[in-house]
């Protein structure tokens, strides 16, 4: 009887963890298959591309697409376009978000205004981005920074501000006040403090903040269809989608500009995974 | 080196009072606990003095210092965290420095009183660990020598041994001791625990509600206790205390009598006296208080704790070791006439018994 017992909850153990993994298998498949289909149809003739059964791996490898992007088009143009739109978007948004998230998080307000300050930052986020552009367009071209990367900066910064803060101010809400008290009586300032405790500490709350904000700018796509025009400015999904035109569509071209564009963001996320590891507060309180 | 003062100070959160009007002046060199309750606003106090709460009036004083409006860094106070709050992305050796590093001390300097204090606590050989590779008594030993490696003027201890293990607890509790001596600095310390109390303080301040009940040396504060809360407060097992009235002298409530209330007369009264001042007679004897039968039976090992059934309520005292009864037998009670205290329920005061002139 035991036995059988013993068996049968074994055999439904064996079975619940076969499903776990069937289920993670799906989903893998589900978000991988594009990405590879993208990085398949990169390296193949155009031909193949539409061959009926679908040519699941390429048979005659070619890196002509590339060629044609990365060369003859401005495709690393865009990319550095982008690159640099996203790297100072993070960096203005990351630097400020924190410190209004650690005012938010730790900085007494009279009555209710801390909710109603956090609350009235987050709800710049509710009306959709297309709402803006007209606004922006007219306010960019009364500033002449048309076709201008700091114009696009300036943009996704003030779309990104608002999760930048709200993420770091959960985040330093989760740190003890403790720490940072210990260093005000240690003899510390208050700046002090959140300089040399409460930031390292939050490095996971930043490393996350940060992909966010990086991935936010580097696919952003309406705003800067609208804001850039030149070369000199545009970025690489404007760049890729630039080459969707009237009597064709350059299939080899975008799957070789769209595969490269995945790149940076996958190896900036290997780069800060690791401080993205939580518990790194562990051992300040409590035995 | 110094001496700290309230003069009227009051905190309030909102609406909630969590010190009411408080004046307490701690003498050069002493050891003064805060004892109390959860949530009676003596981490409060203390915090008041870090800086880390602002009083909603009144000052505070070191020295003769106001320091109401003076930054924590400027205070020289150093403060040992109840959760230790141990920097945990640093190194022992970096915790400890950190007051230090704050204050531009040399670096040859900054080694070597490191080294002086942690060889003191006892972490010489873990200066290089984090914080999460200790156990909860190095731990603690780390917060004590951040607060020790520079001589601040005032020290200030929040619960520091709460989190520890008891046996550790007793150890550190002789170590702070001696610290204390040998450093010779004014030190608050907070504890809801009143044993830590009794055997550290030089002078206790049972605070209740936001208020001093009683500020007094240990001995005067068990020996002594001026209202009905300190008297319940204090002592282990607590002290009996038994409602009744107090009239023309005489105390009186259910199946207990006692004479010698002097001509105080409280409607609303409670007896209070402790356990080890109630003694065991035979239910025949003269001069008992009561008879009443027994409730329970507890051998603690050095004596035997026995609880009577009086009333509605049980009378606890501290009997010998040797003690043999058994549950529902009679048994008479004595009562140290000069170790009763009697309290008004309403005001919680204690109106002596007066004798008689």
């Amino acid at each position: 009887m035991a036995t059988t017992l013993r068996t049968r909850s074994r055999s439904r153990e064996t079975l619940l963890r076969l499903s776990a993994y069937a289920t993670i298998l799906l989903a893998l498949v589900l978000t991988l298959f594009p990405v590879y289909w993208i990085a398949a149809n990169s390296f193949k003739f155009d031909i193949d591309i539409f061959a009926v059964p679908p040519e699941w791996v390429p048979r005659n490898p070619t890196l002509k697409h590339y060629d044609q992007a990365f060369i003859e088009r401005p495709f690393l143009r865009y990319a550095l376009n982008s690159f640099l739109v996203a790297i100072g978007t993070t960096a203005i948004a990351v630097t400020f978000g924190t410190m209004a998230g650690y005012a938010l998080a730790r900085f007494s307000y009279p009555w209710q205004w801390r909710k109603h300050v956090s609350f009235w930052i987050l709800s710049t986020r509710m009306m959709p981005p297309i709402v803006s552009i007209i606004p922006l367009y007219l306010a960019f071209n009364y500033f002449d920074m048309l076709n201008t990367k700091s114009a696009l900066i300036i943009a996704y910064t003030a779309f990104n501000l608002p999760f930048a803060t709200w993420m770091m101010k959960s985040y330093f809400q989760d740190l003890p006040v403790e720490l940072e008290e210990a260093a005000i009586v240690d003899g510390d300032t208050r700046w002090g403090a959140f300089l040399h405790v409460a930031l390292p500490l939050a490095r996971p709350g930043l490393a996350a903040t940060a992909i966010f904000c990086l991935i936010i700018s580097w696919n952003e796509f309406l705003l800067s269809l609208v804001i850039t025009l030149t070369e000199q400015s545009q970025t690489l999904p404007i760049g890729i989608a630039g080459r969707v035109t009237q009597y064709t569509t350059y299939w080899g071209e975008i799957s070789a500009a769209g595969f490269m564009a995945c790149i940076p963001i996958v190896i900036f996320a290997f780069i800060v995974q690791k401080h993205l590891v939580r518990g790194l507060s562990l051992g300040a309180v409590k035995g | 080196m110094a001496s700290v003062k309230f003069d009227n100070v009051t905190k309030k959160f909102g609406d909630f009072v969590a010190v009411a009007d408080v004046n307490l002046e701690i003498r050069d060199k002493e050891f003064l606990v805060l004892l109390g309750p959860s949530g009676c606003g003596k981490t409060t106090t203390m915090r008041m003095v870090a800086g880390l709460e602002e009083p909603t009036s009144g000052d505070i004083y070191i020295d003769s210092d106001r320091i109401n409006d003076v930054l924590p860094k400027y205070r020289d106070v150093a403060m040992v965290f109840q959760s230790y709050a141990l920097y945990p992305h640093l190194t022992v050796e970096d915790n400890i420095g950190y007051p230090l590093k704050i204050r531009k001390v040399p670096p040859d300097e900054y080694k070597r009183r490191i080294l002086e204090v942690a060889r003191r606590v006892e972490l010489d050989t873990m200066l290089k660990r984090l914080p999460k590779e200790l156990s909860g008594g190095q731990r603690q030993r780390v917060a004590l020598a951040r607060a020790i490696v520079r001589t601040p003027r005032v020290f200030l201890m929040d619960e520091p041994l709460s989190n520890l293990d008891a046996k550790l607890r007793t150890q550190m509790r002789a170590e702070l001791k001696h610290l204390q001596h040998e450093l010779q600095v004014t030190t608050i310390y907070v504890t809801h625990d009143q044993i830590e109390a009794m055997t550290l303080a030089h002078r206790v301040a049972v605070m209740n509600r936001g208020v001093i009940e009683q500020l007094g040396t240990p001995r005067e504060i068990y020996n002594d206790p001026r209202t009905l809360f300190v008297a319940g407060f204090i002592g282990s097992p607590s002290m009996n205390l038994i409602p009744g009235e107090a009239k023309d002298g005489v105390f009186a409530s259910a199946g207990l009598r006692v004479e010698g209330a002097g001509h105080v007369n409280v409607r609303l009264a409670v007896l209070g006296v402790r356990p080890e001042d109630v003694h065991v007679a035979g239910p025949e004897d003269k001069d008992i208080n009561l008879v009443a039968p027994i409730y329970s039976v507890e051998l603690t090992g050095e004596n035997t704790l026995v609880n009577l059934q009086l009333g509605g309520q049980l009378l606890t005292l501290r009997a010998d070791k040797n003690f043999a009864g058994a549950i529902d037998q009679r048994v008479g009670v004595r009562i140290a006439e000069d170790r009763m205290f009697l309290f008004d329920a309403e005001t919680e005061q204690r109106v002596d018994f007066q004798p008689d002139s």
